[in-house]
């Protein structure tokens, strides 16, 4: 068996809900050993549904394969516990708001006297420097400040927001990078470093367009949320057809081919749609065009052979059920499943990172509250029995079977 | 030790065109790696996106600053042993083409293992390079269709909403960043070279922190559905008018104590119908009342968000467009948005990238090229080519360049 690319590194956890967890997730998947530090009371993501027995879907999804311990960070002991985990260890991430874990003596400055080859990562919603940074912060916050939410939904009607935490997740894998670059430069003989990832940069990065096109033409181009189709080119967009959506591109030399398989050649020769102006221009009579052919097809999966068949970028708007069963999941194995002693079965997505070296994910159980605090007290900071059953009493520690 | 960036020294040849991989490489361009992107003749396709300035395209430069450019005619056997020969002493090769191109033009994994069996190879694609539907060509729209993720945007009763931004491309550019990164540390740590297929569907379905678990776990019970400005399975979460500005509202956590007495509803705090986020959510209606008439007596937007965040800790925040996030004190602050000098385009503003790294905290000062601007500099140099030899490809063809 090869060791795993992470195997032999200790992280230590201090992250709760969806960002910091997906980050230190993929750590644990690449074999790192991480060890997850929770309030006595458990993290946020424990309340999340589904339930079976107390213990949380949500919470097993984002956090397999971590140990974790169940402490009180507010107490000198806890902190001195968690002073000697990162004496001894490679990585810290967690995902406070700034200045909770200098309140703790675990921010930076202490950390780096501690342990000078440390990597430490905090993920915050605005970042550890600037006026909005000691604000509380989730995914459709920061997206709210990064401009997405304003550029989702119907022209003139409330915004809508995807309801899919893409903001935490992709942060997480950001931060994941860079964590690993970290280690790649400390390998090469670099020192640690500290490393500050923000979800509302992550999310603003996703403008792959409108920033630039708003500055470079001095505001007469700014983005604006247009509903199902876009707003600039046709046909770009979501269209009906029967009783399910597909979404269609046919700009550019995908025009030739919609124009056939629509039997609208006479469209292809019209001077008004010569060029991605004049088809923006006339997009109404475009999309019109669209969905009345959609509307005689009356069947999105007939729709979409016939598309493809004529190099159409196209493809039908799935449902969570729909992903989960189609042949392509499958295939892929998209959807993976995870064994919870407690749980049961329980279906989550597949991290996207695939290796050919390691090409099975490992099989990963997400820990209870506290599960491994005597295990990691006594193997890795010599701590006696009698020691930890103080700790216990006093309240510093904890554990529950959830 | 003068390390301009972390990845110094690390080379790479890019293949790819558009976002996602030319995403992927930018970040590594920044992160201090040597970058060699290969074009065909024409030009990446997004040469010719807009804003368009003096021939040049600002789409182009923001994600393809700090490469080296090669422009050559990938039919040809000459343009593939030029490659060849560059993948042989590289550590990563790049692409995003639908799935079978790169081995029609002699340059998949099975060839390129043999080439430079330590290299590191990352294939991004729309689906994947397996399973019924990879052939097929895509685009962002396509991954988030497939991927579930469009279908739970928009309102209930009306058409999923097109996101407008490519957040599937660059997210997936991120993830293979992070992934090619964790190959090279392999390789420096004694293992050899490997192949990375990742795909803009695995990126966005991996976004459903909630949905897959929840629809599985309830037994089909509970199947997540698009439900516009509120989220569908807790509350309160959701878009609020105040004023003419939307604002975003989340109290989810123990934050949910402050808003019930923010609204004057102390008696919902112990009331078993409000007793945790998905109880709360069956009596939604009831609170969305109560927030929209505080927020109406408020009737300014930034006081609100004021009150809520600054005075109660509870997570909000007013829905911004694109122009505003780029004046925020904030992101001004953070430096979020970077200001390139293109010597065509001349100044041209784009996102920044969001990793931040406290040994290299000033971003390298990159430039986008021209089409095939280095052929005769890489050639020569790293190849040993004559000026001769290089002047004859440019004549067959087989290489050439364009100032765009």
């Amino acid at each position: 068996m090869t060791q795993r690319m992470l195997e032999g590194f200790k992280v230590i956890d201090f992250t709760h809900v969806v960002a910091g967890p997906h980050c230190t997730k993929i750590l644990a998947e690449h074999g790192a050993e991480v060890i997850k530090i929770e309030p006595l009371g458990g993290e946020l993501a424990r309340m999340l549904p589904m339930h079976r027995e107390e213990r949380s879907g949500y919470f097993i999804q984002h956090n397999v394969g971590k140990k974790t311990m169940a402490m009180d960070i507010s107490t000198k002991e806890g902190q001195d516990i968690c002073h000697g985990l990162i004496k001894q260890a490679d990585v810290v991430v967690e995902n406070f708001s700034p200045g909770v874990m200098k309140q703790h003596n675990l921010d930076w400055e202490t950390l780096k006297e501690i342990n000078p080859d440390l990597i430490m990562c905090s993920i915050s919603c605005f970042g550890q420097t600037g006026p909005l940074s000691h604000l509380p912060g989730y995914d459709w916050i920061g997206q709210s400040y990064a401009g997405i939410i304003d550029l989702t939904g119907e022209a003139g009607r409330t915004p809508v927001f995807g309801e899919y935490a893409f903001g935490d997740v992709s942060t997480g894998a950001h931060a994941y990078g860079a964590i690993v670059t970290a280690l790649m430069h400390r390998l090469r003989g670099g020192k640690g470093q500290y490393i500050d990832i923000s979800l509302v940069e992550v999310l603003f990065s996703y403008h792959e367009m409108n920033v630039q096109v708003c500055t470079s033409s001095k505001g007469q181009m700014v983005a604006k949320r247009s509903g199902a189709h876009h707003g600039m080119l046709a046909p770009v967009g979501i269209y009906k057809c029967g009783e399910r959506f597909v979404f269609l591109l046919g700009v550019n030399h995908q025009w030739a081919g919609l124009t056939k398989a629509m039997g609208r050649e006479d469209m292809l020769k019209d001077p008004r749609f010569s060029d991605l102006i004049g088809m923006g221009q006339h997009k109404d009579e475009i999309n019109a065009a669209v969905e009345e052919w959609l509307e005689s097809v009356g069947d999105a999966d007939k729709a979409v052979a016939i598309l493809q068949e004529h190099g159409v970028p196209c493809a039908p708007i799935l449902t969570i059920p729909e992903v989960i069963e189609h042949p392509h999941s499958k295939a892929r194995g998209t959807v993976r499943t995870v064994n919870d002693a407690i749980f049961g079965e329980v279906q989550i997505p597949r991290t996207p990172l695939r290796f050919s070296e390691f090409p099975e994910p490992p099989d990963l159980r997400a820990g209870t509250l506290g599960q491994h605090n005597h295990e990691i007290l006594r193997e890795q900071l010599n701590y006696s029995e009698q020691q930890i059953a103080n700790l216990e009493t006093q309240g510093i520690i904890g554990s529950k079977n959830i | 030790m003068t390390r301009k960036h972390v990845l110094d020294g690390v080379k790479v040849i890019d293949f790819s065109h558009y976002v996602a991989g030319p995403h992927c490489t930018r970040l590594m361009a920044e992160a201090g790696a040597d970058v060699i992107k290969i074009e065909a003749l024409h030009g990446d396709s997004s040469r010719h996106l807009p804003v368009m300035k003096n021939d040049r395209s600002g789409y182009y430069i923001q994600h393809n600053r700090g490469k080296r450019c090669l422009g050559l005619d990938l039919r040809t056997q000459e343009a593939q042993d030029i490659c060849h020969s560059l993948i042989k002493d590289a550590d990563v090769v790049i692409e995003n083409f639908t799935p079978g191109v790169m081995a029609k033009y002699n340059m998949d994994w099975a060839a390129l293992s043999k080439v430079n069996p330590d290299l590191v190879m990352c294939s991004i694609s729309c689906l994947g390079q397996e399973g019924p539907l990879a052939r097929f060509p895509g685009f962002d729209y396509i991954g988030q269709a497939y991927s579930g993720v469009m279908g739970m945007t928009g309102q209930a009763d009306g058409p999923p909403a097109l996101s407008g931004m490519a957040f599937g491309d660059i997210s997936t550019g991120a993830h293979a960043y992070g992934a090619i990164v964790s190959a090279l540390f392999h390789k420096a740590n004694g293992g050899g070279g490997q192949y990375l297929d990742m795909s803009l569907l695995d990126c966005l379905f991996s976004y459903h922190e909630m949905n897959v678990q929840v629809y599985d776990a309830s037994g089909g019970a509970l199947v997540p559905k698009r439900s516009g400005h509120q989220h569908s399975f807790v509350a309160p979460l959701g878009l609020f008018k105040c004023g003419d500005r939307y604002l975003i509202i989340v109290a989810i956590g123990p934050q949910w104590v402050n808003l019930c007495k923010l609204l004057g509803k102390e008696e919902w705090i112990d009331d078993p119908r409000f007793a945790d986020p998905v109880i709360r959510n069956e009596n939604r209606d009831e609170i969305s009342e109560a927030i929209e008439g505080w927020l109406a007596t408020i009737g300014d937007p930034d006081k609100a968000v004021k009150i809520l965040v600054e005075d109660n800790h509870v997570p909000a925040a007013p829905v911004l467009d694109v122009p505003e996030v780029m004046e925020h004190p904030h992101m001004v602050q953070r430096g979020i948005v970077q200001t390139i000098d293109d010597p065509k385009f001349g100044k041209v503003k784009i996102p920044a990238s969001p990793m931040r790294f406290s040994e290299f905290p000033e971003p390298l000062n990159l430039q986008a090229s021209g089409i095939g601007e280095h052929n005769a500099q890489i050639l020569m140099d790293q190849l040993g080519y004559s000026a001769e030899k290089v002047a004859e490809l440019t004549g067959a063809g087989v290489i050439g360049s364009k100032d765009t």
